[in-house]
């Protein structure tokens, strides 16, 4: 026995537990159940609903469970006569204001006050004085309150505090007159805040979106995999009649633990969105007409012979499955082309030949929580990937870890931050080559623009955390995925983890580790392997538009890098196969031949996360009207195209396909490349710098009406600080007009003082910008 | 021996009397004059149990706001699965059906419905004189329902009261 | 449109205020600012007429680093933070226990009568606002007792009451 176990006794039955922990979390793991409502394994004890409360042999009075630390040769009760008379009282006493409308409420059916009500209430209430009502607040598009059936366990206002790192709900008030709540009229705006829903005993806190839409028992409940980040959370999909009807949490303390993001939790709204595809549809004399498979398909395939199949070219989106990138790839390297990618958002290719075989986290997403030091470059990590955020968070929070970002803007973030700088594109190289110079890197690509930088306090201070920490890591984000000079930032990050001997890894976007894996690259097969045609990356293929082209669960107006451009390109294009979830007009514009795509609820497949783990997921709910799972449509495309090897039964034949040839993959992010980089810098006064916000990363979210309605959807506006408002002579405008490259746009204006001078703030992904170019890159502003 | 002819004798004379035609034709003169029990149906009813369960109605409120809240009770309850509703938020934020089907094909008229529901919303009607001449009549909705409901609400509350102590 | 709360702390927050809250922060270590919220409070509502608005809870908020919802649970919690629009003198009669067995309820009774408001309300005039249940001033020995601003009558007779009310501006 280890000196740090200590024994004792729950009802008769001899336990073990580490010293210094709490009753119930030993009763927990012995599976001994003691009634709660307060306390959370993920959450700090409040002891405050008394609920748990059991009979300690030697105590005057019952103990709460979840506040007694457990002591050598404790005797612990939790069925005595004692325990029990406690435990009903506590209950009478939660009852007393509780209202009897368990029939409208949503928690109905899943509710722990009702459970354990049913096990420690008595047959009638004793109190016959009026119940208390609270009169609620509106908190946003999320989350529907109905306070006056709080038990004021106070799990959401630890939550806040605790988990999502802001705290927006609180307990104002006092006595029976004590009210969760935001106090003033106010939404809760945290991008992990749907998990106050699951975590809520009672029904006070549900979710509006799937408000009175079902009860808890006539769901059917289907595990599945969130499609959004590269985290892969675990799921359930709640089905009702063959409909998504909510999607909640499943536990896997490895990957997402307890939480999901607001993200995965509410994107399902998207898919009954009403411009969902339901029937194939072709062009005909510039009519859209509804057609059958079998002629949409046939069509699609004429259509794309007669522009010559072997310069075919394909987009598709880094959110498809494993098993779609796979058969996409195999079918235009069947039809003798190798125009096909998957990083849509990219803009740097030059040193694709060097890239990883996956870019990966380089360590597991659980590990991070381990860290001492991080340094994230282009990311916005708690909105991009909040569960990779919430890991980095605990870090901090837990021990300290110095988490430190180079980003093109300052962010919010809900942690305290080590180190953070703000600067434009290129001012973001020269911080990195700076801290590659205070760490002593002798990398030799890379030596020109490390000597010229200059070093400043921060630089070095990043540095010196990052070389002091034994864990330390360098993570590559979205925004720096997204950079012109992707390469240079590759470079100098690998330096500066070489030099500090810390992990380098990337924050991959969605699925697009299977992207990598399965080949949906021009210059690389499946496993890596070396393409036999190199085909055109996506950049090239905008600068020579092929004659056919495929586009797979995109919309080139919001997922592609430069939206404008990738408009007119598949304008362009003489014939389009669009193989989509929804219809847009765009789409109805270049498309010549729509194929209806099943949602990732309604199909089979597979998603590999940052960790480059494996997930995969069965179809659960039923394809509206005739769409049709992705897999299938590429296979019988392949058929119909009489190419090799598209004779699979089921998806689970294309994962075995690969993963075959995935087998002796070494994931290994570090760069092999010795060109010598230099830094580009722009003559242009004014520098755009973006992102793509986490509700406009997916055609799916996209459409989630209840997220575009929170706030984190707001971002058809310019932002900049109010130095730079002041010389462009905007300060006093509301609205301005922004010009890149051809396009312009009218957008209003926020004063954000967190953007860097000479730079405006303008995400993509957003219809109001979608008529603009790049993220990165010159810029006009003028007034209106 | 003696046995056989004493029986043989016993039903020669039976026989010889008509005393089994005489038997059986005084059960049919006692019947004949003896007071009737038949109910000249459809002029007349039999008397009916407050709880028998007929054609089904939904109630209101005497403000006139229908009392079903959508709790789906009575659709987790029935055995026989003929119930079918839908929820949906009213305007003014209450919850409502938005559809609520009973199939008279399918109900067992077991009453259960009425037993789950908190509000006395469902109820089953003394009325079992009814009849579909095309298919889709099966379907009671909630607007057939509650103009039951409306027709019958005297009725309905009445048995309601009679069985109230029972209860 | 200005993002943030670009608001200036110190335009609502009075120099008066935030010199008061100064000399409180001394007197806790420097990672402790919460703990001045209380004083910080009271010197904001001072600052305002005796009550505290939102835009005063922001601002201690903004000056302690606090989030917002800590400070409205701090101002809600308390009894002496009003949150509402309240007259010029605050009278408080105590009504726990051992007032009560002295005759606070008649006090309240008279109180009532005499001024034509209820407890919680203001006069019209701005001048006397009846604070709602006040509880123990620990001042149990000379009940029944209230608080007037800032000073303790003890003691109380309805006449005693009337000499004390009319002496108020």
């Amino acid at each position: 026995m280890s000196e740090d176990l200590v024994k004792f006794t729950v009802n008769g039955q001899e336990l073990e537990a580490p010293k210094g922990s709490m009753l119930i979390q030993a009763t927990d793991a012995a599976g001994i159940s003691i009634p709660r409502f307060c306390y959370h394994k993920k959450l700090s004890v409040a002891a405050n609903c008394r609920m748990c409360l059991v009979e300690v042999e030697k105590a005057p009075k019952p103990m709460p469970a979840c506040a007694t630390p457990i002591m050598d040769g404790m005797v612990v009760h939790t069925k005595s006569p004692k325990a029990i008379a406690a435990q009903k009282s506590v209950m009478e006493f939660l009852l007393i204001n509780h209202p009897l409308d368990c029939p409208i409420c949503d928690q109905g059916g899943e509710c722990e006050l009702q459970d354990i009500s049913m096990g420690f209430g008595g047959d009638i209430s004793q109190y016959t004085d009026e119940k208390r009502v609270v009169f609620d607040k509106d908190i946003g598009p999320l989350i529907s309150t109905e306070l006056t059936r709080c038990i004021q366990c106070t799990r959401c206002i630890r939550f806040g505090e605790e988990i999502a790192g802001m705290r927006e709900l609180g307990a104002t008030d006092r006595g029976d007159r004590m009210v969760i709540g935001t106090y003033i009229e106010k939404s809760v705006d945290s991008e992990m805040s749907g998990n106050v829903i699951d975590i809520c005993p009672v029904g006070a806190l549900t979710a509006k979106p799937s408000r009175f839409s079902a009860r808890a028992w006539e769901l059917i409940e289907h595990p599945s995999i969130a499609p959004h980040d590269s985290v892969g959370s675990n799921i359930f999909v709640h089905t009702q009649r063959g409909k998504v009807t909510r999607v909640v949490p499943r536990d896997n303390e490895a990957i997402n633990e307890v939480w999901i993001s607001d993200r995965d939790r509410f994107s399902y709204q998207g898919i009954y969105a009403p411009d969902r595809m339901t029937q194939p549809m072709i062009k005909q004399d510039g009519e859209w007409i509804a057609a059958t498979w079998d002629d949409a398909l046939q069509k699609a395939v004429e259509g794309i012979n007669a522009q010559g199949r072997d310069q075919a070219a394909a987009w598709i989106s880094p959110n498809a499955t494993l098993e779609e990138h796979y058969l996409m790839q195999k079918l235009l390297r069947g039809m003798g082309s190798g125009n096909v990618d998957h990083r849509l958002r990219q803009t740097d290719f030059s040193d694709q030949d060097a890239a990883p075989v996956m870019p990966w986290l380089g360590q597991r997403i659980e590990d991070l929580e381990n860290v001492n030091a991080a340094l994230l470059v282009g990311s916005n990590v708690r909105k991009a990937q909040p569960l990779i955020a919430h890991r980095l968070r605990k870090a901090v929070i837990n021990h300290d870890a110095k988490v430190s970002f180079v980003n093109p803007r300052e962010f919010d973030w809900h942690f305290p931050v080590f180190a953070e700088c703000a600067s434009s594109a290129s001012g973001m190289l020269e911080d990195l080559a700076a801290i590659a110079k205070a760490a002593g890197t002798d990398a030799a690509s890379v030596a020109t623009i490390v000597n010229a930088a200059t070093v400043t306090e921060t630089h070095q201070q990043i540095a010196d955390s990052l070389k002091q920490s034994d864990k330390a890591i360098v993570l590559i984000g979205d925004m720096a995925q997204q950079h012109p000079q992707l390469a240079v930032i590759r470079k100098l990050a690998d330096a500066i983890a070489k030099a500090t001997n810390s992990v380098l890894g990337y924050i991959p976007e969605a699925n697009s580790a299977a992207g990598w894996l399965a080949g949906t690259v021009p210059h690389r097969g499946p496993a890596g392997s070396a393409a036999a045609v190199k085909g055109l990356n996506v950049a090239e293929m905008q600068a020579n538009p092929a004659k056919a082209l495929i586009t797979f669960n995109i919309e080139p107006e919001f997922d592609v890098a430069n939206p404008a451009q990738a408009l007119d390109t598949a304008r362009q294009v003489g014939f389009v196969v669009a193989i989509s979830s929804y219809l847009s007009a765009n789409m109805k514009d270049y498309a010549d031949v729509i194929l209806p795509l099943a949602m990732f609820t309604e199909t089979s497949g597979t998603y590999v996360n940052a960790e480059g783990f494996w997930q995969s997921f069965n179809g659960v709910s039923t394809a509206e009207g005739n769409s049709r799972p992705g897999w299938k449509i590429l296979r019988v495309l392949g058929n119909l195209f009489d190419l090799e090897g598209f004779d699979y039964i089921s998806s689970q034949d294309v994962k075995d396909e690969l993963k075959q040839q995935c087998q002796d993959i070494q994931l290994n992010n570090s760069v092999e490349c010795t060109a010598v980089v230099s830094i580009e810098k722009s003559a242009a006064s004014l520098q755009r710098v973006g992102d793509v916000p986490l509700y406009a990363i997916d055609t799916l979210v996209r459409r989630s009406a209840p997220l575009q309605k929170t706030r984190d959807a707001m971002h058809d506006c310019v932002r900049i600080n109010s130095k730079q408002a002041e010389l462009s002579g905007v300060v006093d405008s509301d609205k301005v007009k922004v010009n890149q490259n051809n396009g312009h746009a009218y957008l209003s204006l926020v004063i954000d003082d967190g953007i860097p001078d000479g730079c405006v703030w303008i995400s993509a992904g957003v219809q109001a910008t979608s008529s603009l170019g790049e993220n990165f890159g010159p810029i006009e502003l003028e007034k209106v | 021996m003696g046995g056989v002819i004493m029986r043989l004798l016993k039903h020669y004379i039976k026989s010889f009397l008509f005393l089994e035609l005489i038997k059986g034709a005084m059960i049919t003169g006692r019947y004949l004059f003896a007071k009737k029990i038949t109910v000249q149906y459809p002029e007349e009813k039999t008397p009916m149990s407050p709880r028998f369960r007929g054609l089904h109605a939904q109630r209101r409120y005497a403000n006139g706001e229908e009392r079903c809240i959508a709790c789906k009770l009575c659709e987790a309850v029935c055995p026989a699965l003929a119930i079918t509703i839908d929820v949906t938020e009213r305007d003014d934020g209450t919850r409502r059906t938005s559809r609520y089907d009973i199939d008279l094909f399918k109900c067992i008229y077991c009453g259960f419905c009425e037993e789950a529901c908190p509000v006395d919303a469902i109820v089953e009607t003394h009325i079992f004189e009814y009849h579909f001449e095309n298919r889709g009549e099966n379907i009671m909705t909630k607007d057939k329902l509650l103009a039951v409901g409306d027709k019958y609400e005297e009725q309905i509350a009445a048995c309601k009261a009679a069985d109230a102590k029972y209860r | 449109m200005v993002d943030k709360s670009m608001t200036d702390t110190n335009t609502i927050l009075s120099a008066h205020t935030i010199e008061e809250i100064d000399a409180w922060l001394k007197r806790f270590p420097e990672d402790k600012k919460k703990s001045a919220v209380l004083a910080a409070l009271r010197a904001a509502q001072h600052q305002n007429k005796g009550y505290l608005t939102t835009e005063l809870m922001d601002a201690v908020a903004d000056y302690l680093d606090l989030s917002k919802i800590e400070v409205y649970e701090v101002a809600s919690f308390y009894s002496m933070f009003e949150l509402n629009p309240v007259a010029r003198h605050n009278v408080a009669v105590c009504t726990n226990v051992c007032c009560m067995l002295m005759g606070s309820d008649t006090i309240v009774n008279h109180l009532e009568n005499k001024l034509g408001i209820k407890l919680g309300e203001s006069t019209a005039d701005g001048r006397i606002y009846l604070k709602m249940e006040e509880e123990c001033l620990a001042a149990c020995a000379g009940g029944p007792m209230m608080q007037v601003n800032h000073k303790y009558y003890t003691d109380l007779t309805p006449d005693k009451v009337d000499e004390i009310i009319d002496g108020l501006e």
